[in-house]
């Protein structure tokens, strides 16, 4: 189980552009800016390099990204990542899901959990706590119309904080976000490899 | 608030009569700075690129009537009012920004190539269609962070 998990953790998904991404060499200042390049770091994906063709809107989602997926304290990180595997599958972004689904298990080092996800999805059976984090991502997800102050009261009983809620919301909303232009802007390419939890 | 003012979700959220929530809200400093970072940059570039200013407020007022958010959809229509042109998603170019609208807001799995090309097709520069789907999402983005806000309001 362990072997196969790992296999598929270290499986390189490929993303395809639907739109021609910036060219590096003949990109503005702003375009280099909001890409951080570097003389000693030309390293940027298709993905970035096609979001560079708005220099402006990446200079502030690259950022907001980072501090709602790695800021400090509040809620665990592995919860983020739970969370927006959940959101991911929902939207139907493979790509997405199943690097988030990797990062979740190298942090827990419970590869059971998203084995049971990908079997069962929404109705996985899960600790209580994830089964409440989960429950809210997929309902934020699929409805935010239909939230209400009550689906705060299982987060709450599983004993999330004010700021881990935010933490929370703040993670499934970025994938409703993140999920989008993924999906719109092109496609992702899948190897075929068995343990892939796709 | 680092600058004490509130920002566009405080306004969004009512967060004006709640402020332990607000103060929540400053314990993620950067998530404040940068989400009214991106929404100046989605809504009031310096460089539209193509998409302009009431397309933009016309294609982020059907993103939140699809999400049923009727304080999003006021915000937006709001928007739309001040800029005196009221109906700037009309003919093909329209049609096409609204088909786009819809399809990335409710099914974004069915998007394929063709979607891409049909907006380039329509007139719109590469920047016009990262500056559009970037709107799109983040309304989409908004909406979940509002239903939030106003379930943690609700609940204190």
């Amino acid at each position: 189980m362990t072997r196969v998990m790992r296999d598929f953790t270290q499986g390189e998904l490929d993303w395809q552009p639907w739109l021609a991404p910036v060219d590096l060499d003949a990109a503005t200042d702003a375009q280099r800016t909001a890409l951080k390049i570097t003389p000693s770091n030309r390293t940027v994906g298709a993905y970035s390099l096609v979001l560079a063709h708005d220099p402006e809107a990446l200079e502030q989602r690259s950022p907001l990204y980072n501090a709602i997926m790695f800021g400090a304290k509040g809620l665990p990180r592995a919860e983020r990542e739970l969370s927006v595997v959940m959101a991911s599958r929902i939207n139907g972004c493979a790509y997405c899901a199943s690097v988030h689904a990797k990062r979740f298990t190298e942090l827990t080092k419970a590869p059971d959990v998203m084995a049971r996800i990908q079997a069962d999805g929404a109705d996985a059976p899960l600790d209580p706590r994830q089964k409440a984090i989960v429950d809210y991502a997929a309902k934020l997800t699929r409805d935010p119309a239909a939230i209400t102050p009550a689906d705060a009261a299982p987060l709450r009983a599983q004993g999330l904080s004010g700021l881990e809620i935010l933490d929370l919301t703040h993670a499934v909303a970025m994938f409703a976000w993140a999920n989008r232009l993924m999906q719109t802007l092109g496609k992702a390419t899948t190897p075929a490899r068995e343990g892939n939890p796709l | 608030m680092s600058d004490g003012n509130p920002d566009v979700m405080d306004t969004l959220a009512g967060l004006a009569d709640v402020p332990g929530l607000a103060a929540l809200r400053r314990q993620r400093a950067e998530v404040v700075k940068h989400l009214q970072g991106s929404d100046d940059a989605i809504f009031a570039p310096a460089h539209h690129g193509g998409l302009t200013r009431p397309e933009r407020e016309a294609a982020a007022l059907r993103v939140a009537s699809l999400l049923r958010d009727p304080v999003l959809e006021e915000h937006y229509h709001r928007r739309l009012v001040a800029l005196g042109e009221m109906h700037p998603l009309n003919g093909a170019r329209g049609e096409c920004i609204l088909a786009h609208v819809d399809r990335v807001t409710m099914d974004p799995a069915d998007s394929t190539k063709a979607d891409i090309d049909a907006l380039l097709g329509a007139g719109l520069s590469p920047h016009a269609v990262v500056s559009l789907s970037q709107l799109i999402a983040y309304v989409n983005f908004q909406s979940r962070l509002l239903a939030g806000l106003r379930m943690l309001k609700g609940a204190a």
